[in-house]
């Protein structure tokens, strides 16, 4: 595997998904559920996560991409809810992948990334509140992640086919995952 | 593309999601007489105001260091109107009047509960055929 070409991989997975995280910011979003987003940074997390040869370059990819996105357009209270949402909807997706062999196709692996991108997020609210009433909210926000998971996952499904056609790919694809 | 599988995950989140609802959904579903909003700011209590004994429109703003809400009283119905908050997702939330129902503003950690005084002590007794 080539060193160079996986530092540029990463470095351009991470600008796009801060890209993303951007766009959507300026995008309106119809009042659903309060919380309610598209996700469309998640797209990048789940190509990475079946691209790059380890899930630790996934993780980075998501981590750097959190960093990122609290100084361009968060604050500390951002980045605490797309922390914990981030990394527990990394853990869940990288278990379905890693559990489930091949039974499971991205779109199942990204609609588990959105929904507990969901309970990551609603378990700081209802600590920073201090009121188990927002758990309320979970069937609503969890359907309307899924939803959107299920769209990411059907765009990954279509891109990653033709990423993995990039020369770098070519010598280490085979035997790493 | 979709494998059988995914539609099996899919629908156990589903059923997932409602999993809260079934232990503290309940609470919202019974009978109420009078009714009061609970605001506390940051988890600790800042003022509570009777719901059900009020009537015409009460207006106030509650100012914290991250920034001012104001709340509106319509009747029996609580809301917040304005915010300072930079997604204005309190004031999507509407107005609410039954218990157990609840405004939040995230940024500001300000939440509106609405309770009862009634006394649930009826669940706890089973019917017996």
């Amino acid at each position: 595997m080539n060193k160079t070409f996986h530092t540029v991989f990463l470095g351009l997975l991470v600008a796009q998904s801060l890209a993303l995280f951007v766009i959507e910011g300026m995008l309106p979003v119809p009042f659903i559920a309060p919380g309610a987003k598209l996700g469309l940074a998640n797209l990048i997390t789940v190509i990475a996560l079946y691209t790059m040869p380890h899930w630790r370059d996934a993780l980075l990819v998501l981590f750097i991409r959190i960093m990122l996105a609290t100084m361009f357009g968060g604050g500390p209270t951002i980045f605490i809810y797309s922390l914990a949402g981030g990394l527990l909807s990394f853990i869940a997706m990288l278990a379905v992948k890693k559990l489930g062999q091949d039974k499971f196709s991205i779109i199942g692996v990204s609609a588990v990334g959105a929904f507990f991108h969901n309970v990551g997020q609603l378990t700081v609210a209802v600590t920073v509140i201090q009121s188990p009433l927002l758990w309320l909210y979970l069937p609503v926000l969890a359907l309307v992640g899924i939803a959107t998971g299920i769209a990411i996952g059907f765009v990954a499904n279509l891109t990653v086919p033709h990423i993995k056609k990039l020369p770098g790919f070519s010598n280490w694809m085979t035997d790493t995952v | 593309m979709f494998k059988k599988w995914d539609i099996i995950l899919i629908a156990l989140l589903i059923c997932l999601s409602f999993l809260p609802e079934l232990f503290i959904g309940s609470k919202q579903t019974e009978q109420y007489s009078t009714t009061y909003a609970e605001i506390t700011l940051d988890g600790r209590l800042y003022k509570t105001v009777p719901l059900s004994a009020h009537h015409g429109t009460t207006r106030f703003t509650i100012n914290t260091t991250q920034g001012s809400n104001v709340v509106e009283i319509k009747d029996a119905a609580i809301g917040i109107i304005d915010a300072d908050c930079p997604d204005q997702i309190c004031i999507n939330m509407g107005f609410i009047a039954k218990p157990g129902q609840t405004v939040v503003c995230l940024p500001h950690k300000l939440m509106i509960e609405v309770k009862t005084d009634k006394n649930s002590n009826n669940d706890d007794i089973i019917p017996a055929f």
